[in-house]
């Protein structure tokens, strides 16, 4: 009966999705605000979820996917700019999941923030980040993409810095800028190169033409646009300095939605990264070396929130990794699993932090499942989803990807490396649940310890439950494009199982130590090494800033005068004569030697001119 | 009274103390931490009663160098401190009160018994303003004051010079 109506159910919902969206910021430019504009806000992301469901299962069911456009924005021919949305596997799927995560998130946020005077200006911006965010995700040409790139690099921008009077979150907020633009860099020099050669920005032409073409310029590139917004080594620190921004900032921007843009990116683009070697070992190497050094960097970490960006650091690493092994669908599916325990992680600490009154350092936290036990419990199911637990959420994609890893034809260094860094994994997620929730009490008495509001249980128990089983549903309803490798030896299937399980076994026995504090502190090259981030801010941003200034200062001031007016003209021609003039007057200081010498060798000189010619 | 020079009794306590707090951001568990805080109070009652000034200061050098090789590089430090997370949060939302004076007429008729008060002590700062600025003339040393700290109000019937900035500061919380 619905039959021949889906193609047109499909759209008007997908559409619908997209103007329930639109529709909250252009009633606030247009009328008085609402009396409780942050509730009408978080109903509407509501009801595009609902809304967003419908496409999503019918594209399960019949794998209906289309490719609107809208609106024909310019025409230089033969560019032509359209605003186009594609809603493919990828782009619905990831619709319906960052909807939920974010209903989520803005019913927490009605907790989080209800003591704040611009409640109304923090949700206006968190749905603009939205709205960027499907633009990005839906886009079908380079230039539509790259208005939703930059638009999710604003609002985190202005996110991070939501608390302006402090010098920290200033710092933070400049720091993603800055990082993000040298990224920006890359995906210009993509879309430039692109331009020139293809003559067209529209994805679905871009991939016909550069079938069978040596695509190393833009895929370079837009490994750089990815190093640069999903935090990979080099261009990484800015997202641990981002937790200065409120807790469900770092919910969805900087641990479900908009640090995964990147691989995002590399993934709607595969097709030309897919024939090229060269790229692909990069993404492989960089992917493993970000996953190793953030999860080394989280073992000793001490503030709560810093943990779990590190650890979204790391699993970005990990997405890398799979993209690096020509596995898209497996980042993407790491993507989607990750969005739910990786934000319900967030909340989880925005609600200890507010019960003990803004108390973010874990050294002051502790039996926190007595008193918290909802928390605790959703915390602690993160953390097994996190390390990969069979049948959670996590298990389905990051063992995939493993598994993946040990049965392809690639370097063992990356191997180990991101082996090490999943048995880390499970090591600061024991460090987070021993610190935070087991042990002895170590807070504040006086804490206004209170879980019991359904702002704060709802959105949790709604993540909690994505954390469980939708690893199982996407896994069950989505094929994948290309065939995985099905017979492996057995110690290779459970090789992410055996090394999570080592961990857990290392981080026990280190935690027992801890408990019994045999000397002062650890060693202190390991320790500082891991707590300073390896140092790499702290020389980056100062080298990064001197060398400019240095190379500016010596050409305004020495090359131009010095150079070109002294050395190359009168200054250097004396220094040549003096030279010349200082060698031939030794040689004429009346000692016998020097012209007996001289004399033997032009001898010397001519004899040997006369035989050999 | 503070002074500009911190005396010898003055660093070691804040050497000590400092060594309690990286102690403690070293040592989390709190039995554990009363151990090695034992353990270092004795290192500092060792020496306490050394009258040679001169090997107290070796000492004192000596503390501060084992200090600075065994600080903890991320120290706890207390959210609203200098440095924590929650520190100048709310600075953005702190606004001055001269702001008052910018409203309109018809905002003003909102609140008319608190404008009318604030009326009387805006006369009541101009009238004090003078003799405050003479109290602070007379009170400050000839190079310059030594503390950042006020005196109070000497005479009979004076108010406590730059009170006005001291009564109208923003909230700590501002709501």
């Amino acid at each position: 009966m619905f039959i021949d109506q889906l193609p047109q159910m499909f759209l008007t919902c997908l559409s619908l999705t997209m103007v329930l969206l639109i529709l909250p910021i252009i009633l606030s430019m247009v009328t008085k605000p609402l009396n409780n504009w942050p509730l009408y806000v978080k109903n509407s992301v509501k009801m595009s979820f609902f809304t967003s469901l419908i496409p999503s299962i019918i594209y399960l069911n019949t794998n209906m996917q289309s490719c609107v456009i809208y609106y024909r924005w310019m025409l230089v021919s033969p560019i032509e700019i359209n605003i186009s949305l594609q809603f493919d596997q990828y782009s619905m799927i990831f619709m319906s999941i960052a909807l939920y995560v974010t209903w989520s998130i803005l019913e927490f946020a009605m907790y989080y923030m209800h003591t704040d005077i611009l409640i109304n200006r923090f949700f206006k911006y968190l749905l603009t980040f939205l709205i960027s965010m499907m633009i990005l995700v839906t886009a079908n040409n380079m230039f539509q993409l790259f208005i939703g790139w930059e638009g999710v690099g604003i609002m985190s921008f202005l996110l991070i810095g939501w608390w302006y009077g402090r010098t920290d979150a200033n710092m933070a907020a400049m720091q993603a800028v800055i990082y993000n633009r040298v990224g920006d860099i890359g995906l210009m020099l993509a879309m430039a190169w692109l331009l020139i050669n293809m003559n067209s920005w529209d994805i679905q032409q871009l991939f016909i033409m550069t079938k069978n073409m040596d695509t190393t310029i833009p895929a370079m590139g837009l490994l750089l646009a990815a190093m640069g917004k999903s935090a990979q080594f080099g261009l990484h620190p800015w997202l641990p300095a981002a937790m200065e921004g409120p807790t469900p900032v770092s919910a969805l921007l900087h641990s479900s939605t908009m640090v995964v843009a990147g691989i995002f990116l590399l993934i709607r683009l595969h097709p030309f990264l897919e024939n090229n070697n060269k790229v692909l070992t990069a993404a492989l190497c960089l992917g493993a070396i970000t996953t190793f050094f953030t999860a080394a960097c989280a073992l000793t970490q001490n503030d709560i929130k810093k943990i779990v960006a590190f650890s979204t650091s790391s699993q970005l690493g990990l997405m890398m990794v799979a993209i690096g092994l020509n596995q898209p669908q497996l980042a993407f599916m790491h993507i989607c699993t990750h969005a739910f325990f990786k934000a319900m992680m967030f909340l989880c600490s925005g609600s200890i932090i507010h019960s003990l009154n803004d108390e973010q350092d874990i050294r002051k936290m502790g039996g926190i499942h007595k008193i918290m036990p909802m928390t605790s419990t959703c915390l602690m199911i993160g953390s097994l989803a996190l390390m990969g637990t069979p049948f959670l959420a996590g298990f389905f994609s990051k063992d995939a990807i493993i598994e993946a890893l040990n049965t392809s034809h690639l370097n063992a260094w990356a191997l180990m490396l991101t082996l090490i860094a999943t048995s880390f994994t499970a090591v600061y997620s024991l460090r987070i649940i021993y610190f935070v929730s087991m042990s002895t009490t170590r807070m504040l008495p006086l804490s206004p310890v209170n879980e019991n509001n359904p702002l704060i249980i709802n959105p949790i128990k709604r993540l909690a439950w994505g954390s469980i089983i939708a690893g199982f549903i996407l896994y069950n309803f989505i094929l994948p494009n290309k065939t995985q490798m099905m017979t492996m030896p057995m110690s290779l299937k459970l090789t992410a199982l055996i090394v999570s399980l080592l961990g857990l076994i290392i981080a026990f026995e280190l935690a027992l130590l801890t408990n019994k504090q045999i000397k002062i502190h650890p060693t202190k090259i390991l320790h500082n090494f891991s707590n300073m981030l390896g140092f790499y801010p702290h020389t980056m941003h100062r080298l990064m800033s001197k060398l400019p200034l240095m190379f500016g200062q010596i050409n305004a001031t020495q090359t131009t005068d010095q150079s070109w007016t002294e050395m190359m003209g009168p200054k250097g021609i004396a220094n040549l004569q003096l030279t010349l003039a200082q060698k031939i007057t030794h040689m004429q200081k009346g000692l016998i030697k020097t012209y007996l010498s001289i004399t033997m060798l032009s001898l010397l000189v001519i004899t040997a001119m006369i035989i050999y010619f | 009274i503070a002074a500009a020079y911190l005396t010898h009794q003055q660093k070691v306590l804040r050497l000590y103390k400092k060594s309690l707090r990286h102690l403690e951001s070293w040592c989390i568990f709190r039995d554990k931490y009363r151990f090695y805080a034992c353990l270092l109070r004795a290192q500092f009652d060792e020496h306490k009663d050394l009258k040679d000034m001169a090997k107290a200061t070796m000492l004192l050098k000596a503390g501060e160098e084992e200090f600075w090789s065994s600080q903890h590089p991320q120290p706890y430090i207390f959210p609203d401190s200098p440095g924590g997370t929650s520190y100048e949060r709310y600075e953005c939302y702190k606004v001055p009160e001269w702001c008052l004076d910018l409203w309109h007429p018809t905002e003003k008729a909102m609140y008319p018994d608190y404008f009318a008060k604030r009326e009387q002590w805006k006369k009541l700062r101009d009238q004090s303003w003078g003799r405050e600025i003479k109290q602070l003339q007379e009170e400050t040393p000839a190079d310059g004051p030594k503390t950042e700290s006020l005196p109070p109000a000497r005479r009979e019937g004076d108010l406590p010079p730059l009170w006005w900035q001291f009564v109208s500061r923003p909230r700590e919380r501002p709501m």
